[in-house]
């Protein structure tokens, strides 16, 4: 279980500035083997919170803890998938998704061969000697989540990584994620700007204020799992999605 | 389980097109070198009949060879410690901001000097040896390179090395694993930049500071007047040179060929 008390952050551009105060008390407990989607509009912080949780930052006040424990720097139970890929443009696919094995010391063939497994699981077979500047953007992002996943970490943590993709791109690898999931659970934090697919891939929608930023509210998607084929007709799901919508648009209006 | 093979290098497709320009540029040129040199009949301008012949003749002389090894040995040294001192210095200023912000200044105005102009000095401090002239050698092409490589250490992604902290990587794995790969291109422009400038300062510090190696047969040749042999050894010099540039570009494209050529210069 991760569980934010009461954190607050402020961006600072130099150690010594006041900073911009971004994140003003979050407190959020996400289950295990939960999917929680993060939405909330541009700037709020809802990277950051990822990057508390992986330890790559740390809450000016308050603690972030998983099971119990304070995250006190870079985790080593998380796998992180970023936006812009960040994928090593000198390294081969087999050598990006061993990445964190190498980093840890598994040796090269132990290393490459539970690299190949992966590349086959996100559907990348026969690509394992490609460079990623000779993949497609959603072949990318698989390169990136395979990497994530090499580590068997318990915990996901996805940050925008189907945002550049085109829209049939994105579905695939939105359906290949909750395949994943079911076969393996892990407890995953996904932010998105996606209405559509927070409430398509989460368990749950956590929705952010503006900057700086609080919980707003959480809410239960009441569709159980697997879903059904067809979850574009579903009326749950087809009103979830507006109310949340009628929410995004009135902490619009109220700011401006 | 097969896998396909993916080639690295991204080699431009050979156009004929490309190589019969060149033909043709530099048959005029020559055309024209030889109309001038027979027109004006002076010492001071062969023909291109002439200084290929002057070529052709230093070609087989001892001489020119004995120059060459003197010249060279000059190259090789101060290239060497320019590099090997030039490089680290770099990425340690690229990657220490304040460190980096604390030395332009020097650097700067190390890049802007005519290296030229501190030759004297440097023979007043060290007469004249070979040692002097590799140094000169080396404050041709040291600067060109510590800037070079600050550049590429600085301009790393960020995003790598914040992808690396994620994974777990210490301080010490993101220096190997990310900051130095990332900075190959940029060390590798550095190095043939470097080389170009070293070139020029072998050259320089034999006509200017002492009579030796090719600087010096330029010399003597100059002093018999005959201009047709002057002009052979520019041509084997500046031949060496772009032959040197060449190589060196093609190794950048080969050890490095996810950025795309004169991405960093």
């Amino acid at each position: 279980m991760i569980t934010f008390h009461d954190c607050h952050f402020a961006y600072r551009a130099h150690p010594t500035d006041a900073g911009v105060l971004v994140l003003d008390g979050i407190d959020l407990q996400v289950r295990d083997y939960e999917i929680v989607s993060v939405l909330g509009p541009s700037g709020c912080g809802k990277t950051t919170l990822l990057r508390m949780i992986a330890g790559l930052v740390r809450p000016d006040r308050g603690e972030v803890t998983i099971d119990g424990r304070a995250v006190t720097g870079p985790g080593r139970d998380c796998g992180f998938v970023f936006q812009d890929h960040a994928l090593l443009p000198w390294a081969d696919v087999l050598s990006n998704v061993a990445f964190g094995l190498e980093l840890r010391g598994v040796g090269r063939v132990e290393r490459e061969d539970r690299a190949r497994a992966l590349v086959q699981t996100v559907g990348l077979a026969g690509f394992e000697r490609a460079y990623p500047r000779q993949l497609s953007g959603g072949m990318q992002q698989r390169v990136g989540l395979a990497r994530a996943l090499a580590l068997e970490p318990s915990t996901l943590l996805m940050d925008e990584p189907f945002g550049s993709l085109d829209a049939q791109t994105r579905r695939s690898l939105q359906d290949d994620l909750v395949r994943l999931h079911a076969a393996a659970p892990k407890t995953i934090v996904f932010v998105t700007h996606s209405v559509d697919e927070a409430v398509r891939l989460g368990d749950r929608v956590v929705l952010l204020g503006r900057r700086p930023s609080r919980v707003e509210a959480s809410f239960d998607v009441p569709l159980r799992r697997p879903r059904p084929e067809g979850l574009d007709s579903v009326p749950a799901f087809v009103e979830m999605k507006r109310d949340l919508w009628a929410r995004l648009r009135s902490q619009a209006e109220a700011a401006s | 389980m097969t896998t396909r093979t993916w080639d690295r290098r991204v080699t431009p497709p050979r156009d004929p097109a490309v190589w019969r320009w060149r033909l043709a540029v530099a048959m005029a040129l020559v055309l024209v070198w030889e109309i001038l040199g027979r027109s004006a009949g002076t010492l001071l301008l062969p023909s291109a009949s002439a200084t290929a012949v002057a070529l052709a003749r230093l070609l087989v002389s001892a001489a020119l060879w004995r120059a060459l090894a003197s010249s060279h040995a000059a190259l090789v040294l101060g290239f060497a410690a320019a590099a090997v001192l030039g490089a680290p210095l770099g990425l340690v200023l690229g990657r220490r901001p304040a460190a980096g912000r604390a030395l332009a200044v020097q650097l700067d105005a190390l890049m802007v000097t005519p290296m030229s102009a501190i030759i004297p000095l440097v023979i007043l401090a060290a007469g004249l040896s070979l040692w002097t002239r590799a140094f000169v050698v080396f404050a041709f092409a040291a600067p060109v390179i510590v800037v070079t490589v600050e550049a590429g250490a600085r301009d790393v992604d960020t995003r790598l090395v914040e992808m690396a902290r994620a994974f777990g990587a210490s301080p010490r794995q993101i220096a190997r694993r990310i900051i130095l790969p990332a900075a190959r291109p940029a060390l590798l422009t550095a190095l043939r930049l470097g080389l170009g400038r070293a070139f020029s300062g072998m050259v320089v510090s034999e006509l200017v500071l002492m009579a030796a190696g090719i600087g010096g047969l330029i010399l003597r040749f100059q002093a018999d007047f005959d201009a047709a042999s002057v002009y052979a050894v520019v041509v084997i010099v500046v031949a060496e040179a772009v032959a040197l540039m060449k190589t060196a570009a093609r190794l950048e494209r080969r050890l490095a060929p996810w950025q795309p050529p004169g991405a960093v210069t």
